[in-house]
């Protein structure tokens, strides 16, 4: 029969060793992380210097900045996922079958290293290897391994170093360890502290029918845990899928060939994984780091999700020309979002459509000549601004048509771009105007009508309209004149023949 | 529209303020001062759905000379919903009934307004907006005027959804309920399409009806600039930024005060419109100055005047007080004094007012509940005898001018303190009961915007994020609004902030135009006004977010500006606890004692003397006990000036030191001028109270008693800055022409200043001192029963009860744990001696320290026969019915034979409830309980009964022993602490004191004999952190261990290089320069160590900012 064997990697103060992983100049330096909402971050995570210098868990920001020489940086969600995926990826070299058994701040996975002598030698020599492994990916890990998994969890949770437990020795080698390894909810935690039971030793000393009756079944579990004879059965962990392709260029690139070499490769390799397993890319996120600390993000969606590669890349193309990023490159990664690949039943009587890929591609150009914001249908926008809307994507409308006004409205016929026109006034009132084509004599003036707002940044507006009359030697014609008061220059006012009324 | 100014006189009639809360802009002050400065001869307010903001609108519009009509927009929830964007539009508009606006014309249609706002307001649950049905608009219709409103009236909407006919049947409805020439079409004109539509619309209706219309602007801000912050509130109302709330916003700023040839051309087509707003307000002949408040008229025997019944109970109070041979000697004083001031209480007519105190202090005492007086009516001979206060005002002579005077033309104000809690609540709704719910409210306290709130707010407006809204906020905090208008700016400079970038200069313009602008009611602390008939006619009432409670619209200040009389009905704490003594005191020593009669005893002036007054109120704080020494009271007076001199008043004002030196004889007595000499006497030439700044400004600028009035008004208030400023100028003229020189006059109007914000009357002092006194003779006489109503009344004071404890023990009490076979739900007291006994070399209470530091206990027979039992309220966790249960299982057949019997007969304990138990030792008297660990690991068992169905299943406590072992000193101080807060046993400095002392660490009672050792060292727990704002950056910190307590001061220097220590560290060893300075002992810190702290409690020190 088999012998269970398994090795435990324990990754302390992660979020602080996903940081100074790739920050070596921050290596000696001490080290706090903070999380939490601005001004209520805590320290959630430090490194050793840090904890030489005074500074502790749970400290608040100020405390933290009244250390002298604490570096306070932000914990990054993202940097921790990459980092874990990297010690995983270590990890993997020594066993295929891995269990994930973070908890808290740390990172922690147990290996089932059962028949790999043969492979990397006796325990402490895969123990030593793995150890050199991840130091130089830049962890520093505790190793357990023990013929128990949670011996080997336990023990790499809370000791230094290697060690590695020789079998039905577990019990004694768990005994000095604190009880909080065990990681208790709070109130079996609290009743073991008042009881005066702060190792696993004396947790498991404890009669179990005594401390059953008194904390339930889930106390037997905790006191062989204690003594290291609590089975398990092994959950192997699924590696995630994600299609990301990062790469971090040397120097900064500020050619988009360039660029767009290393893009198609990605997109290559993207399509090959998603291809593997029948999916389709339904999107691409290009993400790119550029000097100066700027970050460029674009979102690349295709009509269906598609594998063509060329097709791809032509968007990205035409996505990288209509936005350039406006400084050199540091980094660019692409994300794919996988999608059910869809092949569409042609039916005998159904319309003609245009291929999807097609119609995107010439949406994607057309932005690209006229602009992202100038493609697309007009949506009112929620203000007093005449004239206000923005385009929105075109959308299949679930019905085809809207409901009817119940009165008729006047139409305005616009001029685009509005005439500009000299105004003569009475008053505050026109009388007359002049297009430098015609002269314009008005009969009736109506207003004004007044409108302003966004009084507290630099898009202010103020404009008074006027419903004029107006007779010229053709014949007389109802207009709308608007009066912009350029907020920014000195007061001034513009006058512009704005529209007809039909 | 066309143009063309017309001639026609143009009054507006529509005007919010910003006491529409966040509907509108601006203080009704600005707005009538802008109508004086636009020579508009009248103005109406009317704020959303109440009276808010009409007092002081009224005030300042008779100060600018125009008339100030009163009316209010009611919302009505009979009518569809407001008009809002079509639906076409993108907008964000909530559902909200439409509003009508409503105007005074006579006091009956002012007293049908308060009615009617009161009747949909009490009709809600709880606070909220409300809104009147039709039924409530016709049965208060009558003296009222209504105006159909702008967009936010029901017209608007309907004419829009409906059409004309739905908006003539509505007009014909509002007809008949305010009747043909009470109803008018209102018409405004801001510019915009839809609106002149619904305008056109309007006329027609207008002419078929044969209604009239009229002109308004519906103003929501005093200048067009305004509209700025009426933005800014209309995102905060909608919990959204300025750049996402659309059309929520104004479409421009033409909702301003507008002059009358504006109107005019805007309306030129329509003359009618404009010229009814004249003859509308011509019709509104009311104003506030005929309110039509009456006090309450006291109900007296038949054949009785007011007058008289009152001038009878005030003659059998002044025999009762003075009619004792120690007091004999003032009797005839006492009546002359009596007789003087009944006279003016009768001409001013005050009877029922006092009469109505009277019967509020006679409930109380009914009730057993201790009340006294406190503040300007300590100076009244009438208060004392009517028992309402307690200070003897003709023995202290104190000036009753300052209470009431003839030409002060205001009402007196009685402020009475009450335990604090239940019992004042039960005089409240005694109150509540005898007046009706809608005779009787509390005052108003309106929350106004702030330097943190307008900055926080207007920062989310603006869209900052959390970041930046942290750090601007953050940095207001710091900000003195009370200096220069350009403080801000200068703070944002100081703290990197570029002013001149435009965001942030309009941040900072917005926050500061923000400034004081009411955001929301809030209700004030006690105040409570009371009225003859029904107070809803007087100002509406509104529901409070407390349960119970109703408020009016008025703050205290307006009530005064008004002439409304409230009763400040305040809570105290240490009330409670000389209430409590008075209730324990015959039970366990046998004797009556009567807090007005109590003795002035030498031995309690000593005890002051020496700073011994952890416990007593007002007198001690670490200041106060700093500076008590060097005051050495030795007479009750002392005691007045040494609650009145340790305020932020005084030490600003650079009083409290020189009096200081010339009490010790170390400085000599003089004064700023001559003529001032009778006003400083008794103070040593220094002013420290309020009476003596009025007496100064009548003695050296000839004020008259009116203007001395109105500077201690001034003096007093909040919002005076300005007033005050008027008022120097006036006093400075006035000591120029009484020759007084420019030193003098810096020092005086320095002094006066100074209490701008904190001013202490002395008869207020008194009436503290009196207390003061009271907490000092109780301490020191009946210390068992004293310090037994300090725990019971907690939380309340300077220390908490594990100082109070420490305290009493060194005094000699006897402490006794929680016990679950002994120990009431309050703490009490138990009489049998006992043999709980500390070991003298742990520093224990015993009579080793009781002959060392507390010779003086007079008491000591009685009090070494008294110990204190701990109640079970201090079992943290453990609910008051499980405690009750207890009792009665306890009362009902004996006391527990084990933790198994007490799990059975208290089924309502639970098993957290037990662990509580357990852990803080109370089950340590059952029997088969061998020590805490013992009794915690029963109680888990006990604690999880089995069913029914397993019961026999379920193996039996066999009695084995426990396998967990008793708790070690730490352990168990720790359990305490945890547990209950507090440790009966040694104090934790006790167990290492012969290490420290091995080490040359002094205790606290070392220090005071150790004068002539500069360098010292001393250990303990630090109690009390302090960085006062007038210590300029020092900390105070005070160390406690089982001898006493030791006083550190840090610079701010080692306070910033041991910042994380002094934070952080429960137990601290300080080393440092030995500082007596007559008898007031501390220790200047120059390094400060963590101690290895003997607990892991919780740190139970107090910090004071």
């Amino acid at each position: 029969m088999k012998q269970d064997l398994y090795a435990c990697i324990t990754a302390a103060e992660f979020p602080a060793q996903a940081l100074l992983r790739l920050r070596s100049d921050l290596e000696s330096e001490p080290v706090a992380v903070l999380e939490g909402r601005p001004p209520l971050e805590t320290v959630c995570s430090l490194n050793r210097p840090a904890r030489l210098k005074g500074a502790a868990l749970h400290m608040t920001r100020l405390e933290a900045e009244g250390i002298q020489g604490l570096r306070q940086i932000p914990r990054s969600e993202e940097t921790e996922t990459a980092a874990r995926a990297a010690l995983l990826e270590c990890a993997t070299h020594f066993s295929p079958r891995l269990e994930d058994v973070s908890r808290g701040t740390a990172c922690a996975c147990v290996l089932d290293i059962a028949g790999t002598e043969r492979l990397f030698g006796p325990p402490e020599t895969l123990a030593e290897r793995l150890r050199a492994s991840l130091a130089s990916a830049g962890f520093r890990a505790s190793i357990a391994v023990s013929a128990n998994f949670h011996t080997a969890r336990l023990k790499a949770a809370a000791t230094r170093g290697i060690t590695v437990i020789p079998p039905h020795q577990e019990s004694t080698a768990l005994g000095k360890l604190p009880l909080d390894v065990l990681g208790l909810d709070a109130e079996p935690a609290e009743t073991f502290a008042i009881w005066g039971i702060r190792t696993l030793g004396e947790l498991a000393a404890l009669p179990e029918i005594d401390l059953i009756t008194r904390l339930g079944p889930q106390a037997a579990e905790w006191r062989s845990l204690a003594l290291g004879a609590q089975p398990h059965t092994f959950q192997p962990i699924e590696p995630e899928f994600t299609l990301k392709e990062f790469c971090a260029f040397d120097t900064p690139v500020d050619q988009s060939d360039s660029l767009l070499f290393v893009a198609a490769r990605m997109i290559d390799c993207l399509v090959a994984r998603a291809s593997a397993r029948a999916f389709a890319l339904a999107s691409l996120v290009l993400h790119m780091e550029l000097e100066g600390g700027r970050v460029y993000r674009r979102v690349i969606r295709p009509a269906t999700p598609t594998i063509d590669r060329k097709f791809l890349l032509k968007l990205l193309q035409l996505e990288i020309a209509a936005h350039p990023p406006q400084a050199a490159v540091l980094l660019v990664g692409l994300t794919a979002e996988a999608g059910q690949s869809s092949k569409v039943q042609l039916g005998l009587f159904a319309p003609q459509m245009p291929e999807p890929s097609r119609l995107d591609v010439t949406i994607a150009r057309l932005k690209a000549i006229a602009g992202e914001d100038r493609v697309g249908s007009p949506v009112l926008e929620d203000t007093h601004r005449p004239g206000s809307f923005h385009l929105e994507s075109f959308v299949v409308a679930d019905s085809a048509f809207a409901p009817p006004a119940e009165h008729p409205r006047l139409a305005l016929r616009r001029m685009r771009p509005a005439v500009p026109v000299r105004v003569e006034l009475r008053g505050l009132k026109p009388v007359a105007f002049h297009d430098n084509q015609r002269c314009f004599k008005v009969v009736a003036a109506y207003g004004p009508w007044k409108t302003s707002g966004c009084w507290w940044s630099s898009d202010g507006w103020n404009t008074e309209e006027w419903d004029v009359l107006a007779e010229t030697t053709a014949g007389s014609v109802a207009c709308l004149l608007v009066r912009n008061h350029q907020l920014s220059n000195n007061g001034r006012s513009v006058w512009q023949l704005e529209a007809y009324y039909d | 529209m066309t143009d063309g100014a017309g001639d026609a006189e143009y009054i507006e009639l529509h005007a919010a303020s910003a006491f529409s809360f966040l509907a509108a802009a601006s203080q009704p002050e600005a707005l009538a001062e802008r109508a004086q400065q636009l020579n508009m001869p009248a103005l109406a307010l009317a704020d959303r759905n109440g009276l808010y903001g009409v007092a002081r609108f009224h005030t300042m519009a008779k100060k600018c000379g125009v008339r100030a009509h009163i009316g209010a927009e009611i919302a009505v929830s009979s009518f569809t919903t407001q008009l809002t964007p079509a639906s076409w539009l993108p907008h964000q508009f909530p559902a909200a009934p439409p509003r009508l606006l409503l105007l005074c014309a006579s006091q009956a249609g002012y007293q049908n307004l308060c009615q009617l706002i009161t009747r949909f307001k009490m009709r809600e649950t709880a606070k909220a907006e409300g809104a009147a049905t039709l039924d409530d608009l016709e049965e208060f219709s009558a003296g009222l005027i209504c105006l159909t409103g702008g967009d936010e009236g029901p017209l608007a909407a309907t004419l829009a959804r409906e059409g004309s006919q739905a908006a003539r049947k509505q007009a014909q409805r509002l007809t008949s309920i305010y009747g043909c020439g009470n109803l008018y079409l209102e018409l405004q004109r801001h510019h915009q399409r839809e609106e002149e539509c619904r305008n056109q619309s309007l006329l027609r209706l207008a002419e078929s009806l044969s209604l009239p219309v009229i002109a308004t602007n519906g103003v929501r801000y005093a200048t067009e600039k305004d509209r700025e912050i009426l933005d800014v509130l209309t995102s905060i109302r909608h919990h959204t930024s300025l750049d996402r709330a659309g059309r929520l916003l104004s479409s421009n700023d033409a909702r301003e005060l507008r002059r009358t040839q504006c109107m005019a051309a805007l309306f030129a087509d329509l003359p009618e419109a404009t010229a009814n707003t004249r003859i509308v307000s011509d019709r509104l002949e009311f104003t506030l100055d005929n309110l039509g408040y009456e006090f309450p008229h006291a109900p007296v025997p038949d054949g009785e005047t007011m007058d008289s019944f009152l001038e009878k109970r005030v003659a059998e109070g002044v025999l009762k007080r003075y009619g004792s041979p120690a007091k004999r000697h003032l009797l005839a004083k006492a009546r002359a004094q009596v007789a003087h001031e009944l006279k003016l209480i009768a001409k001013l007519g005050f009877a029922g007012y006092f009469l109505i105190v009277w019967e509020i202090v006679r409930y109380c005492q009914q009730h057993g509940i201790l009340a006294q007086g406190r503040g300007s009516a300590a100076n009244s001979a009438v208060c004392y005898a009517l028992e309402i206060t307690a200070v003897d005002p003709v023995g202290m002579e104190l000036l009753f001018e300052r209470f009431l005077n003839e030409n002060r033309g205001e009402w007196p104000d009685i402020d009475l303190d009450l335990p604090s809690g239940d019992q004042r609540e039960q005089v409240i709704q005694h109150v509540y009961e005898r007046y009706g719910q809608l005779g009787a409210a509390m005052t108003a306290n309106v929350i106004s915007y702030r330097g943190r709130s307008a900055a926080r707010e207007v920062g989310k407006a603006l869209g900052f994020d959390d970041d930046q809204l942290a750090r601007l906020s953050g940095l207001v905090g710091h900000w003195e609004w009370r200096g220069e208008n350009d403080t801000m700016a200068r703070n944002f400079q100081q703290a990197g902030f570029d002013a001149r970038h435009p965001r942030i200069a309009k941040y900072l313009d917005l926050c500061m135009r923000m400034q004081n602008l009411p955001r929301h009611l809030g209700q004030h602390s006690g105040g409570m006004v009371i009225c003859a008939g029904m107070l809803n006619r007087v100002v509406p009432l509104e529901r409070a977010s407390m349960p119970g409670r109703t408020v009016i619209q008025w703050d205290k200040e307006d009530c005064a500006d008004l002439g409304l009389i409230k009763v400040d009905l305040l809570g105290l704490g240490m009330m409670a606890v000389l209430k409590d003594c008075i209730e324990i005191i015959p039970t366990h020593y046998k004797k009556e004692i009567d807090l007005a009669t109590l003795p002035e005893d030498p031995v309690v002036y000593q005890t002051l003397c020496k700073a011994d007054t952890v416990g007593m109120f007002q007198v001690e704080s670490r200041a106060q006990m700093a500076s008590i020494p060097h005051n050495a009271p030795t007479r009750f007076y002392d005691l007045v000036v040494q609650v009145a001199i340790i305020r932020p008043g005084p030490i600003v004002g650079k009083m409290m030191h020189p009096y200081m030196r010339r009490r010790q004889g170390k400085e000599e007595v003089t004064y700023a001028h001559p003529s001032l000499e009778p006003v400083l006497k008794r103070t040593l030439g220094v002013p420290l109270f309020q009476e003596q700044l009025l007496r100064m400004a009548m003695t050296v600028a000839s004020f008259t008693g009116a203007e001395a009035e109105e500077l201690r008004r001034a003096v007093g208030m909040r919002r005076s800055m300005q007033r005050m400023k008027d008022l120097e100028g006036r006093l400075r003229d006035g000591m120029t022409r009484n020759g007084i020189g420019p030193e003098a006059q810096d020092n005086i109007v320095q002094g006066i200043s100074s209490f701008a914000m904190y001013g202490f009357p002395e008869s207020h002092a008194a009436s503290f001192a009196l207390i003061a006194y009271a907490s000092a003779y109780l301490k020191v006489h009946y210390l068992a029963a004293f310090i037994c109503g300090l725990l019971n009344n907690q939380p309340m004071g300077f220390y908490s009860p594990s100082v109070l404890i420490k305290d009493a023990q060194r005094h000699g009490l006897r402490v006794r744990p929680i016990c679950v076979q002994h120990s009431q739900w309050p703490c009490t007291l138990e009489a049998a001696l006992d043999n709980l006994n500390f070991p003298a070399t742990l520093g224990a209470p015993g009579p080793m320290l009781l002959g060392t530091r507390d010779s003086n206990h007079s008491q000591q027979s009685t009090e070494t026969n008294l110990s204190l039992r701990i109640g079970l309220n201090y079992i943290k966790g453990l609910r008051q019915s499980s405690a009750a249960a207890i009792l009665e299982a306890r009362n009902h057949a004996g006391v527990f034979a084990s933790i198994d019997d007490l799990a059975r007969r208290v089924p309502a304990l639970n098993r957290k409830e037990l662990v509580a138990l357990a852990s803080a030792g109370a089950l340590n008297a059952l029997d088969e309980v061998a020590h805490r660990r013992d009794a915690l690991w029963q109680v888990e068992q006990a604690g999880r009964p089995v069913g029914p169905l397993l019961r026999r299943a379920a193996p039996a406590n066999t009695g084995a022993p426990t396998p967990l072992r008793a708790m070690t000193t730490d352990e168990r101080l720790a359990a305490d602490y945890a547990g209950t807060g507090i440790t009966t046993g040694p104090h934790p400095m006790a167990y290492q004191r012969e290490s420290l002392r091995q080490q040359g660490i002094l205790s606290a009672h070392e220090l005071e004999t150790r004068a002539g050792t500069p360098n010292v060292r001393i250990a303990g727990r630090v109690i009390c952190r302090q960085r006062p704002g007038t210590a300029k950056g020092f900390v105070f910190l005070s160390l406690e261990d089982e001898t006493g307590i030791a006083n550190i001061i840090l610079t701010p220097d080692v306070f910033e290089q041991n910042r994380l220590i002094v934070t952080r560290t429960r137990f601290l060893i300080v080393a440092g320069k030995l500082q007596n300075q007559d008898g007031v002992v501390h220790v200047k810190a120059q390094t400060l160590t963590p101690l290895g702290g003997p607990t892991n409690g919780p740190d139970q020190a107090r910090n004071f900012q």
